[in-house]
């Protein structure tokens, strides 16, 4: 009993509430006093093995200096970093910084997550592009000796495509406005008459830049390129065609209809000529053997297509009194 | 971390570098539920190694995922785990999946500050 209290008492810890050892005091001699010879099972209220905490092993792993401080300075730099790649401190042997710290530097390399995001250009290097540029030369064709400026080349091929590529850094290749084509062509470099040309910008509108003299169509109705590519050309093609064409209708056009003031065929050559040939009335409205016609025709069409303005109207009149072999005052 | 996020672009930088948030960028939604998966899957796998953020950073239709593990299991195991992560994760996501990990010795190496 003796040892069963000594026992108790060293495995009892210091701040052991008195209930408890009381009542483990009294189990004790109960059990001590039933039967005395045998080995009685020991009430382990406070086991003393403890079950040790399996803590978890830290694995040193024998790690040989970084490569980047026993690189040569004299290596082959796309060698050693061929493709994009995530920052590696041990690859690079630069002593980059990157991020942020309240007081001092910012940190080193070794470790550093800010320099692993930010996307870096080390396999695009001066000599890496180089190589490469070498490595194509040979899937490339020479440029034609004849195309020597831009001019020569907007002569000999006057239609220009635009279409646009787009790339995204997801799986999916596709994107809906890569279907857009923009086909432009120079109004100079097509086969028009007046009249082909005049319906030509009647059909066109808005589509005809008169700045720059060149044509757009647009074409992106279908969902693949290639349909609206074959689209834009037939759109070319059908404007052409139709610019050509002469309707029956488009003889019923009056003078009053014209848009703009035609001296060729308006009444102020008929009265010009037949004023000229008096008495005899006129066998063909030639106006090239009066002299000054040219200019009275010039002027006459500016006023009325330009407006009046103040050049217009004396010009208008130095013109007339030219044609009526008028006195003039070029002093004035 | 310890930067709030208000201080992106300042301090620190973005954990996930896509176009899809750009102006017109396409499926902004699929890769933003891609990347909670790729996270969740990489926090799972590599349990208790990555110290720092998980970053992914899409290039055309590759995706890689960095991060800085601690250097407590062994290299075959981490050779294994590199494989098993690529493997599924591009057969689930359908493109090439690379990782880059850098390893470092502790933990502390990456903590600047404690809150």
């Amino acid at each position: 009993m003796l040892s069963f209290r000594l026992r108790f008492k060293a495995s009892l810890p210091q701040n052991l509430s008195k209930i408890l050892k009381l009542f483990a005091t009294r189990s004790n001699i109960l059990e001590t006093n039933s039967n005395e010879s045998e080995q009685f099972r020991v009430l382990d209220l406070y086991p003393q093995t403890k079950v040790m905490q399996e803590k978890r092993k830290t694995r040193k792993t024998s790690i040989p200096p970084s490569r980047a401080t026993n690189m040569p300075t004299d290596q082959d730099w796309p060698s050693v970093w061929p493709g994009a790649r995530t920052f590696h401190p041990a690859s690079v042997p630069l002593p980059l910084r990157q991020g942020y710290q309240e007081k001092g530097a910012s940190p080193n390399k070794y470790a550093n997550a800010e320099l692993m995001k930010i996307p870096n250009f080390l396999h695009l290097t001066p000599p890496a592009i180089q190589r490469h540029c070498e490595a194509l030369k040979q899937f490339c064709t020479k440029w034609p000796t004849v195309l020597e400026n831009e001019e020569i080349c907007s002569k000999h091929f006057p239609i220009e495509i635009i279409s646009s590529d787009y790339c995204y850094s997801s799986p999916t290749i596709r994107d809906p406005l890569a279907r857009i084509v923009n086909l432009q062509v120079k109004l100079s470099s097509l086969y028009l008459d007046t009249h082909a040309k005049d319906k030509l910008l009647r059909l066109l509108g808005n589509k005809y830049n008169p700045e720059t003299d060149i044509i757009t169509i647009t074409a992106d109705r279908c969902p693949l390129r290639k349909q609206n590519l074959e689209y834009a050309w037939y759109l070319l093609m059908a404007v052409y065609h139709e610019s050509w064409r002469v309707e029956s209708w488009e003889a019923e056009k009056s003078i009053a209809d014209m848009e703009y003031f035609d001296w060729d065929t308006s009444q102020s050559r008929t009265s010009l000529v037949t004023l000229y040939t008096w008495p005899i009335p006129p066998t063909d409205y030639d106006y090239e053997i009066i002299p000054h016609a040219t200019e009275y025709k010039i002027a006459v069409s500016d006023l009325i297509n330009n407006g009046e303005d103040q050049y217009s109207v004396n010009k208008y009149k130095e013109a007339v009194k030219n044609l009526l072999n008028l006195k003039c005052d070029n002093k004035e | 971390m310890a930067n709030p996020p208000h201080y992106l672009a300042h301090r620190k930088s973005w954990n996930s570098w896509n176009t899809s948030n750009v102006k017109d960028g396409n499926r902004p939604s699929e890769t933003a539920v891609e990347d909670m998966f790729i996270r969740q899957f990489m926090r799972g796998t590599w349990h208790n190694l990555f110290v720092s953020e998980v970053i992914i950073k899409r290039q055309h239709n590759i995706i890689r995922i960095a991060g800085i593990i601690t250097r407590s299991i062994a290299p075959y195991k981490i050779y294994f785990l590199t494989g098993y992560t690529e493997e599924l994760l591009s057969y689930w996501l359908q493109c090439p999946i690379k990782i880059e990990l850098v390893t470092t010795d502790s933990k502390k190496d990456v903590v600047f500050k404690y809150i």
